[in-house]
């Protein structure tokens, strides 16, 4: 199973402050806030944690039936940054899972999977059009949308 | 507090962050926060926090993990408020 997650990053900092007293500490464990903390670019790493977070959510939820908003029940850790790219490991309820990311100026897509390395995904990010649903016609095997942008991943 | 009142300043909270009006105008107590108001999960962070705000009240991550509808979030903010 595989998750996607996609943030886009101008419809992000136009709706959430994440600077607002108490708002990391609801989401980000202690270490996670160490992180954006100490990075060169703090926002793009509360974005490309929550990205993990999310599309983890997306399997753990579904192979666990789970529904609740516990971000703080997704822990990450070994989040590595090369360049564009990134990836760290999602802990929920005991079970890892591995992601990979792409952080672009605009955007950070986040895809988890089970084990390592991810099972191969296509993934197709376009522009996002509320009134066009035809893409669900394609079977993607998980979809994201934020702002400007879709992301669909194929198996 | 009063239920109705509680739910209007409910109301005033999450329309700053609810993605579909319709929904908001019908807020009842069975509306889901994310699949009939559309509020995107960062900003559920927003509403929890502003809920604290608005009440006085802490709401612990147990409750936040179930701060998922409107009566799940009247239930727990009555129970806070007792609590004080």
């Amino acid at each position: 199973m595989i998750g996607n997650d996609i943030v886009d990053l101008l419809q992000a900092d136009a709706e959430s402050n994440w600077r607002r007293k108490g708002y990391l500490q609801k989401v980000f464990s202690s270490e996670e806030q160490q992180l954006i903390h100490s990075a060169s670019n703090p926002c793009q790493m509360v974005w490309l944690l929550w990205s993990m977070k999310e599309a983890v959510y997306k399997i753990h939820s579904r192979k666990k039936n789970w529904q609740a908003f516990a971000p703080g029940k997704l822990y990450c850790s070994e989040v590595k940054i090369s360049g564009q790219c990134a990836s760290g490991v999602v802990t929920c309820q005991r079970i890892r899972y591995f992601t990979q990311s792409s952080l672009c100026p605009d955007f950070i897509h986040t895809i988890a999977g089970e084990s390592f390395p991810i099972e191969a995904a296509s993934i197709r990010i376009s522009s996002y059009d509320p009134s066009d649903l035809s893409y669900r016609n394609t079977a993607p095997a998980t979809v994201s949308h934020h702002g400007r942008y879709l992301a669909l991943a194929y198996l | 507090m009063d239920r109705q009142l509680l739910l209007s300043k409910l109301k005033t909270i999450v329309a700053s962050y609810s993605h579909d009006k319709d929904a908001l105008e019908y807020l009842s107590e069975t509306t889901d926060f994310t699949k009939d108001l559309k509020i995107n999960s960062a900003n559920l962070v927003d509403v929890v926090l502003d809920v604290e705000e608005e009440f006085d009240i802490e709401i612990d991550n147990l409750s936040m993990e179930r701060m998922l509808n409107v009566s799940a979030a009247i239930e727990i903010i009555e129970s806070k408020l007792k609590e004080k």
